[in-house]
């Protein structure tokens, strides 16, 4: 399973190095994603009781 | 090779923003995971790591306001010198985020010893990543993930990075950085 997950690492900065203007798009969505849907969830539980408290927990335990 | 417009990420814009402000009051370099992602490592994350020279309080509360003017806000208290007195100055970062918004967030720290300022003095642009802001080397950031922080992320970062650069890296190089790090943050 890790052996794979490396090999899909290798494949994947193969493609970036071989194609420096074609990744950036592709990774825009991946990262862009990941950021919408935490802010969403975020203000979702901003919304319910302690809520706030909650996110203030989970900001200072990072 | 500057990216297009449409091809900045929410991390893009949120760095590019920040840089501008922090960029008026001291040299700066983004480390890290951010440098890998920028290279195009698939992964996800929250926040970029910077490290900024150490200033002194008066100078960093001149920041601190120009970031607050700027539409960012400190998590950890809206006071800069309880910021200054009580993080930065223990060698604790501190995190920021646009006003009102969970994320991203820019974790933030003073140099903490000859490394830190060695990462500074030797900061670079890179410009594979379209990027106009400034990073630490390659081989610091190869040597760090792989002599000192070394989770699987880490590891899969530095393998991306070494694959991206190729024949480019100066092994040399990390092999020095690697002697320092022992040396200076595992007091071997």
């Amino acid at each position: 399973m890790r052996e794979e997950h490396m090999r899909q690492v290798e494949r994947w900065a193969l493609y970036v190095r071989e194609h420096p203007t074609e990744w950036q798009q592709k990774l825009k969505n991946l990262i862009d994603a990941q950021i919408i849907i935490a802010r969403r969830a975020y203000a979702k539980l901003a919304e319910t009781e302690q809520g706030r408290e909650k996110i203030r927990i989970i900001r200072q335990n990072k | 090779m500057e990216r297009k417009i449409e091809d900045k990420t929410i991390l893009d814009k949120f760095l590019e923003d920040f840089v501008s402000v922090v960029e008026k009051h001291c040299k700066y370099i983004v480390v890290s995971g951010f440098v890998a992602i920028a290279h195009g490592r698939s992964r996800g994350t929250e926040d970029i790591d910077m490290i900024i020279e150490k200033l002194n309080k008066k100078k960093f509360i001149l920041l601190h306001k120009d970031l607050i003017k700027a539409g960012f806000e400190c998590i950890q208290s809206e006071n800069p010198e309880i910021i200054y007195e009580d993080y930065l100055t223990k060698t604790t970062s501190v995190r920021y985020t646009r006003s009102g918004e969970f994320l991203p967030e820019m974790e933030l720290k003073f140099t903490k010893d000859e490394l830190d300022d060695l990462q500074i003095k030797e900061r670079i642009k890179l410009p594979f990543t379209g990027l106009d802001v400034w990073f630490s080397s390659i081989e610091m950031n190869i040597a760090f993930k792989e002599e000192y922080l070394k989770s699987d992320k880490d590891i899969e970062d530095a393998k991306h990075l070494r694959i991206v650069y190729g024949k480019e890296i100066d092994e040399n190089k990390i092999k020095e950085i690697k002697d320092k790090i022992n040396k200076l943050r595992m007091k071997k």
